[in-house]
């Protein structure tokens, strides 16, 4: 088998040695492939891209899912919009959040992962307090009548906005996925025009995943609550300890620097 | 002699030697009629001619010319790259496990529907020849290395290609200086001379112009331009003179010997490849006398696998399998347009109905561009190294 390089510039590259193909599906709409590399396990790529990997998920996963979680305090309900590998999930249920609602496009990516990304789900969606829907995430937020308290969008497409915000508890906290500002800053600048018309506080906050070429990968961030996102280690501490769980990135202190920002990430969007 | 007269020659070939007329017998019992044979042997002699020819020249197989499955593979397992122009062509190197890495995308003018879906594919190299298509690459700036196409008539070529695409040479500046304002990188400069060229003057031409334009860029603060992409025109042996396709490239080595070492050159070959590694086999049906000539009808014609003798004003070498003392006569095809005519006016033996007619240098530009009138069948494409059990 031959390597996977991707293909996401024209100038750098990264490239994987395939050491077995596990699972391979091309279409005209999409290529997508399960393989595994010594150094990172099980490797999902779709159209030339990384998607995750077992050895460096945890990063990404831990991040999204436990800042918001415990920046809220008393997150009850929450809404995952794509997420299909389950890694998400995996995380937000370690909370003692009493409903969480998953939008996944396509039920087929789910299934998939459940059979060659086993250690993503890790049998959470087993999890009695999911109601997975099959829906686009955008169609979804445009309809539901559900109001959650964290919303996490584990997807590339962007949601508006505005319907995100109608969904949304009081004091509800929004995060996105938004890509590496490195070699893609117009994402970061995209996203706060997007996001700050709604929104009391809108800002970004990153971490490093290894397989996400460039650097610091942002997350989108967005409240109506200023305070969330400038509580002290100590507060975090408390409600992380209190949760018990173990964690291979997450730390209170990760958490409260993450929010931290290069001057050249605040750039794109904050120029005064 | 004109470039004109030069190609519309029609070579009539000998007669078949005998071992190479059974087996074409062989294969239309076998297959039917009409076939069109592709021996992968013949493939791998061109690439390895063209390959000597231009040591350190990138070699993307222009898909266009021929576009088989059998024919990606061979070019894939020779470590060759490959030029696309359509979502068609992608698809067809995505089912051949080519990844998009090894693609450029040169058709100069893209919907931005194209421009995606050939960036999910993996092609991050794209050609654009004016403003308004270097607009369309803002969004995806970060992703894209632009080649920009610019224009030089040839003088040699039978199928020029300036007229339609490639920004004039004097205008490449002012595209440059654009680039750089919307900050999309040109990484390079592309041109085609055109097609089925008499030598390689327009090539060392274009050569000496480019370089000298990305060595003036160079001096300057922009980020340097490091590629050129010396396009095709690669001839094929139409009128059967026996090209020295070493020859052919002297000028142009001695040119890029001229250029910075740490400039990548790719050009852009199909024809020169795939002509001559596929003959056509096609069957006498019927024949009628004329005002005193002799008309023979094929299974094949112009709207099928000769359809480059009107879009590519290519004359194939023909050959029959007979000998014996000739007439003046006429090769009609089976449509019932009266322009489905390949060849007249050129002496052949008396043929009867079953007889065979081979066409030679028939790989590029033949059944890519045929065509569904009269829904006649299409000839089958075989591969010599895979001959299918029927």
């Amino acid at each position: 088998m031959s390597d996977f390089e991707e293909t996401l510039y024209d100038s750098v590259a990264q490239k994987f040695r395939i050491d077995k193909l596990y699972f391979e599906d091309k279409t005209e709409h999409q290529h997508l492939m399960i393989f595994h590399n010594a150094a990172l396990g099980r490797v999902m790529t779709l159209d030339g891209v990384v998607q995750t990997t077992e050895a460096d998920e945890f990063v990404y996963h831990e991040m999204m899912a436990h800042v918001p979680l415990l920046a809220h305090e008393r997150a009850e309900q929450v809404l995952i919009i794509g997420g299909g590998d389950g890694g998400m999930l995996r995380e937000v249920i370690k909370h003692p959040v009493t409903h969480v609602t998953q939008v996944e496009i396509d039920l087929s990516v789910v299934e998939m992962a459940k059979q060659y990304l086993p250690n993503h789900s890790a049998g959470a969606f087993d999890d009695p307090r999911l109601n997975l829907v099959i829906d686009d995430g955008m169609a979804f937020v445009q309809n539901t009548d559900q109001q959650f308290d964290v919303v996490i969008v584990d997807s590339t497409d962007p949601l508006g906005p505005g319907e995100v915000k109608r969904c949304l508890n009081p004091g509800g906290i929004v995060v996105t996925q938004n890509g590496v500002a490195f070699f893609q800053p117009d994402e970061v600048t995209q996203t706060y025009a997007r996001l700050r018309p709604h929104f009391n506080d809108v800002s970004f906050y990153t971490a490093a995943i290894p397989t996400y070429y460039g650097g610091l990968m942002t997350f989108g961030w967005a409240t109506d609550n200023t305070e969330l996102r400038r509580q002290s280690s100590a507060t975090i501490a408390t409600r992380f300890e209190r949760l018990g769980i173990d964690t291979r990135f997450y730390t209170p202190d990760v958490h409260v620097g993450a929010f931290a920002l290069p001057r050249y990430i605040q750039d794109c969007f904050d120029r005064d | 002699m004109t470039e004109t007269d030069q190609n519309s020659v029609r070579v009539v070939l000998p007669v078949a030697q005998a071992a190479d007329a059974d087996r074409y017998r062989q294969l239309v019992q076998r297959f039917g009629s009409p076939l069109l044979v592709y021996d992968p042997q013949t493939l791998r002699t061109q690439y390895a001619r063209l390959r000597n020819a231009l040591p350190n020249v990138g070699l993307y197989y222009a898909v266009k010319a021929l576009p088989e499955a059998d024919v990606i593979r061979q070019i894939a397992a020779l470590d060759g790259g490959f030029d696309i122009a359509s979502a068609g062509e992608t698809q067809l190197l995505l089912q051949e496990d080519v990844f998009g890495r090894r693609t450029i995308h040169t058709h100069p003018i893209k919907k931005d529907s194209e421009i995606r879906d050939a960036l999910r594919y993996g092609a991050t190299t794209f050609v654009v020849d004016n403003i308004g298509e270097l607009e369309k690459f803002k969004p995806y700036r970060a992703r894209v290395g632009i080649l920009l196409r610019v224009s030089f008539r040839s003088s040699s070529a039978i199928v020029d290609f300036s007229r339609k695409f490639g920004c004039d040479f004097d205008e490449a500046p002012l595209l440059l200086e654009h680039a750089a304002t919307i900050g999309v990188h040109i990484k390079g400069l592309s041109f085609h001379v055109g097609s089925q060229c008499h030598d390689a003057a327009e090539h060392v031409h274009a050569i000496q112009r480019c370089a000298s334009l990305m060595r003036t860029r160079n001096a300057t603060d922009q980020p340097p331009m490091s590629v050129l992409d010396i396009g095709g025109g690669f001839p094929a042996d139409y009128a059967r003179r026996g090209t020295d396709i070493d020859a052919f490239c002297a000028p142009i080595r001695s040119a890029l010997g001229e250029l910075p070492d740490d400039w990548r050159i790719i050009a852009e070959p199909g024809r020169y490849l795939v002509a001559p590694a596929v003959k056509c086999i096609t069957t006498v049906v019927g024949v009628s006398d004329r005002n005193g000539i002799r008309w023979y009808y094929l299974d094949d014609g112009v709207y099928g696998s000769f359809s480059g003798q009107i879009y590519d004003h290519a004359s194939y070498p023909l050959q029959t399998l007979r000998d014996g003392p000739t007439a003046r006569s006429v090769l009609a095809g089976p449509t019932c347009d009266s322009i489905d005519i390949v060849a007249e006016d050129i002496e052949l033996p008396e043929l009867t109905a079953g007889d065979l007619i081979i066409g030679h240098e028939m790989g590029a530009y033949t059944a890519a561009t045929k065509t569904r009138f009269n829904l006649l069948p299409d000839a089958r494409f075989l591969n010599l190294e895979a001959l299918p059990d029927s």
